[in-house]
């Protein structure tokens, strides 16, 4: 397994694995996203108690979910990269980091226009959403530290420590409907117990989970297509970079 | 008139605007994301092409 994970951690097998595998995360992406989609807005009925309005859940949800994940792949890379110096790592945490902003950005976003007809206020400064607004600005504190130094390592030494720093936000967002009263309703769906007995019927909570699946793998294909161009950079004084630019030229 | 009233000839009623609002800035967010990805690719081809081409 050790020595499966050196050889994918290799630049050049990491730019050739990836470059075959990201269809694999793209076109199922497409394809469990339009099925989520019909299904949660066509097939799932009305909520008995917020009407349609909770069909910004398939967006807003997932969102949320990605926003923490993101942020913990980004942290627990940033960690390897400083701990074991594997340079891929430190490339999968800096091209994680605009994904992740993008997600809280839309789960901040959906969450106020959902909070509007269900609370009648676009925001309020409760924990569960002051705390989704701290990770969009340790998402913004990390890409900016990442860019102010000319230094790759120096770069990615500084902005990783950043990210283990925060991660502390994520279990206050996990907990924060239940640690504070708050207006934020509690966790639905967040272990394998409450999926077996979910609060949700079956019929709204399938889509949610087809839509949790297909950001993942969006992210997965985004991620990869980033990483592999920022190994190009970074390996561009190598003769295996030179060959694969001047063969596609 | 209210938005949500004006929006309100299409699906979900009362709630169109907020619903499809929520869609369509989803939509954007990861066109961007895709389109955003695919220009840097392109930029990073062109630099590197130029580099190698130089020397």
């Amino acid at each position: 397994m050790w020595k499966w994970i050196q050889a994918f951690a290799s630049p050049k097998n990491f730019y050739q694995i990836s470059s075959k595998i990201i269809p694999w995360f793209l076109y199922p992406f497409i394809i469990i996203t339009l099925v989520g989609l019909y299904w949660g807005l066509v097939i799932a009925p009305a909520d008995y108690q917020q009407g349609e309005s909770y069909r910004i859940m398939y967006i807003h949800v997932p969102a949320a979910w990605m926003s923490m994940f993101v942020y913990v792949v980004l942290a627990v890379s940033g960690a390897i990269g400083l701990i074991w110096q594997i340079k891929l790592a430190n490339v999968v945490a800096k091209v994680s980091a605009p994904i992740g902003a993008s997600f809280t950005f839309l789960a901040l976003v959906t969450g106020a226009v959902w909070g509007k007809p269900m609370w009648g206020t676009w925001w309020v400064w409760d924990a569960r959403l002051t705390s989704e607004l701290i990770l969009l600005f340790l998402y913004l504190a990390y890409m900016s530290l990442n860019n102010a130094f000319d230094n790759p390592k120096t770069a990615a030494k500084a902005s990783s420590i950043l990210a283990i720093v925060g991660l502390i936000n994520i279990p206050i967002i996990h907990y924060s409907v239940t640690w504070w009263n708050t207006l934020h309703q509690g966790a639905s769906v967040s272990s394998i117990e409450k999926i077996s007995q979910p609060a949700i019927h079956s019929d709204m909570l399938m889509p949610l989970l087809l839509m949790g699946i297909a950001f993942k793998l969006l992210y997965g294909a985004l991620m990869l297509m980033r990483a592999r161009d920022e190994v190009l950079i970074q390996e561009q004084n190598t003769g295996w970079v030179k060959k694969i630019i001047m063969e596609k030229g | 008139m209210t938005l949500a009233e004006y929006f309100s000839f299409l699906p979900y009623g009362k709630y169109a605007f907020y619903i499809w609002f929520s869609y369509l800035t989803a939509f954007i967010v990861i066109a961007n994301l895709f389109i955003r990805t695919r220009v840097i690719h392109k930029k990073i081809l062109k630099q590197l092409r130029i580099k190698y081409s130089r020397n």
